[in-house]
């Protein structure tokens, strides 16, 4: 470039310009990202609606969809299996892959520890312990409640104790994160023995359908459940967005963020209130789906790193499109079907090690 | 004057540094008392006339070689003691120490407290392979039977670990992607366990849920020197360790810049859990709470120096093994994992909340 003398300042311009548009490229790959886990999660939807018990194609499916929101006259059956079975079961594959997503990021980013997932303060305990109590006791938390209704309800009540007794804590004592993280495993394990004390007392056929709850599945989606979920889903998300410089701050440590003016405490606690409603709204309907929470945000942070304003579309984006196209191949696997979470573990344990393995920079320090 | 006004004077640090070697001397004494009361416990039979204090003092003459004559009710009380009572106690002590030291380890190596000795995907591949050898009838080995589903879990639970030494030579081995390969792992077996769980018939189901719950019934001096040995061995390796332990836990950078070769240091650590926890875990099933509780415990109460956390954790977790496994006896039907997290998470929960900063940990 510049000669050796009087080519300092020529330089650093340079240098400068170079930061700034290699920031900006960088910025760009990674919209490039969230648009391309956005487009895939959109052709799954469209792909998973050809595949069920129902024999039909994915391209006659899809013209279903298309002339039933259209308003467009169609047979009967079809319409009943597209519109009221798959479409629901395909939205609720999307907003659970996407909510426990990025549950899972803000879990992580909170407590800066890769192992935290939506679940580690217990709300799968919880809302597992909430199912039982209906399916092998039949007890129902909330009176006047019967049916179906009854394990959506009390496993929602429940997996929100673990987090209020978090909070009630941290209200009155000055938690520290790990202190938060411990209090969690302390709830976790009493809420799921008492439930083991229920498994292993009850006989093995409710034991078996309790067992198959905790294993969480698409297949009971309904487009009752569709709106609660939506709205919490895209609430939450967004709220969390829009503050993610402040969720950045806190991956810099606690003494950090109080030298840039943000209440580190104020904000783990609210932001785990935020996560465990989002999470316990999309649990409650279809059992405790793992893997996606914890896995989903890692995979998005090798993508695009931890920076929270791409990490969360990213994570949102990767969990529904997983998600989705694991359910499809649920539904391909068989009559019964597999529970979604065991494909999703199945498929995506050995892609995680190979990212693992191959991925050059550890996201994580 | 100024130092001591934040009690940092001369005879407070002494004070205070006495303080802290009674704590540690009271836990290990509670837990030591502990371990024998449970063990006269459980050792109490259905006879009538031995009391505690009778059975202590056919312990120490079995002990001392002094035999009752034959078929006197003190001859029946011993051979109940010695052939059912013991081994299902020493099970529960050696389990116990192991699990709990291999929690330390993992905690204090992988920086994590979240960590436990089944954090690398053991746990999930020793059940994998019982639930084989329960569900499908296959053995990985020429041994069948009740041995069959030991020598499987045995078996299975190499596998992970093996795969982590494996791969762990292929990439740059942070704790983080360390622990996020175990649980790659295990949710891979987790699932293949979930397969065959929700494909069988109900009653399998019921019984290879069991093992996974964990339970020490049925534990025999046949399998007890296996387990003995293992942890003996292993333990005495950790507490050779626990010094480097301290540096690991500072970070890895500080860590190696204190001479400490991390990479190998951490590889030598897995192995030794993983054999340790192998060991145990192919006899007695997954049993939780220990390996990342007890710990814990042990930390909030006498600081996070791993030369005291180690020993004096594998005392905590073998009493509340054992106390937990008493309880169970009680009620023949819940299996002693549920009833220690029924009764150890409340305890835990109120240490976090009775832990003051004066105790030490690095939390």
């Amino acid at each position: 470039m510049a000669d050796e003398k009087g080519g300092g300042d020529i330089l650093i311009e340079d240098t400068r310009d170079g930061f700034r548009d290699e920031y900006r490229s960088m910025n760009r790959r990674k919209a490039m990202f969230i648009l391309a886990f956005l487009l895939l999660a959109a052709g799954a939807f469209f792909l998973t609606l050809g595949f069920g018990i129902y024999d039909i194609g994915v391209t006659d499916a899809v013209g279903v969809f298309f002339d039933h929101l259209l308003g467009n006259p169609i047979d009967p059956k079809d319409d009943y299996y597209v519109w009221d079975v798959r479409v629901p079961r395909a939205i609720g594959a999307l907003l659970i892959g996407a909510g426990l997503s990025v549950a899972g990021a803000i879990m992580q980013n909170d407590f800066k520890n890769p192992l935290a997932e939506p679940y580690t303060m217990g709300i799968s305990s919880g809302a597992f312990l909430g199912a039982t109590l209906n399916i092998i006791l039949g007890i129902s938390i909330v009176p006047f409640i019967s049916g179906t209704a009854t394990t959506v309800v009390n496993s929602f009540i429940c997996s929100l104790i673990p987090t209020a007794i978090i909070v009630l804590v941290a209200k009155y004592r000055n938690l520290t994160p790990t202190a938060m993280i411990l209090t969690g495993i302390a709830v976790m394990f009493l809420f799921s023995s008492i439930t083991q004390i229920m498994m292993v007392t009850a006989p093995s056929e409710t034991m078996a359908d309790a067992y198959e709850w905790r294993v969480g599945s698409l297949s009971s989606m309904q487009w009752e459940y569709i709106p609660v979920m939506l709205i919490v889903t895209v609430l939450i998300t967004a709220v969390l967005w829009f503050s993610s410089s402040k969720l950045n701050v806190m991956y810099a440590g606690d003494r950090a963020a109080q030298t840039f003016g943000e209440n580190a405490r104020g904000i783990r606690v609210s932001t785990l209130v935020l996560v465990s409603v989002m999470t316990a709204v999309l649990i409650c309907f279809t059992g405790t789906i793992g893997f996606i929470g914890l896995v989903g945000p890692h995979v998005a942070r090798i993508f695009v790193g931890s920076d929270n304003r791409y990490l969360i579309p990213t994570s949102a984006a990767f969990g529904a499109a997983f998600v989705i196209l694991a359910d499809t191949l649920a539904k391909v696997s068989g009559p019964n079907g597999l529970p979604v979470g065991v494909i999703c573990s199945m498929i995506g344990g050995p892609l995680f090690i190979w990212i693992l393995v191959r991925q050059r920079k550890s996201a994580w320090i | 004057m100024e130092y001591e006004e934040e009690g940092l004077t001369r005879d407070g640090l002494k004070e205070e540094y006495h303080h802290a070697i009674a704590r540690k001397i009271i836990l290990l004494t509670v837990c030591v008392l502990g371990i024998v009361l449970f063990v006269g416990l459980l050792s109490l039979s259905n006879y009538e006339g031995v009391g505690l204090k009778e059975t202590y003092e056919i312990i120490w003459n079995h002990i001392l070689g002094n035999e009752y004559p034959s078929k006197s009710l003190f001859w029946w009380a011993d051979r109940y003691i010695w052939n059912t009572a013991f081994p299902h106690a020493l099970a529960a002590i050696i389990a116990g120490a192991a699990l709990a030291i291999c929690g330390t380890m993992m905690q204090s190596m992988m920086v994590n407290p979240l960590a436990d000795p089944y954090s690398t995907g053991i746990s999930s591949g020793a059940c994998f392979g019982a639930i084989c050898a329960i569900v499908v009838g296959v053995s990985f080995s020429s041994v069948t039977g009740e041995m069959g589903i030991v020598t499987n879990a045995f078996i299975g639970a190499m596998v992970p670990a093996l795969l982590i030494v494996f791969l762990a030579q292929r990439i740059h081995m942070t704790p983080a992607t360390l622990i996020l390969l175990g649980t790659a792992i295990s949710y891979f077996f987790n699932s293949m366990i979930t397969y065959l769980m929700v494909t069988t018939d109900a009653d399998t189901l019921q019984s290879a849920y069991m093992w996974q719950v964990g339970s020490l019934d049925g534990m025999s001096w046949d399998s007890l020197p296996i387990m003995a040995v293992v942890t003996v061995i292993g333990s005495a390796i950790v507490m050779l360790l626990s010094s480097k332990l301290n540096v690991m836990s500072l970070g890895e950078n500080s860590a190696i810049s204190l001479g400490v070769d991390v990479e190998r240091f951490r590889l030598l650590c897995l192995v030794l859990m993983a054999v340790m926890t192998a060991a145990i875990v192919s006899f007695t099933g997954i049993i939780g709470f220990i390996g990342l509780v007890a710990p814990h415990m042990v930390r909030l109460v006498i600081g996070s120096d791993n030369r005291f956390v180690a020993p004096i954790s594998m005392a905590a977790g073998a009493l509340l093994l054992l106390a937990a496994d008493y309880i169970a006896f009680q009620f023949s039907d819940i299996p002693v994992g549920v009833v220690m997290s029924v009764i150890g998470s409340p305890v835990f929960f109120l240490i976090i909340l009775w832990q003051t900063r004066k105790a030490g940990a690095i939390y």
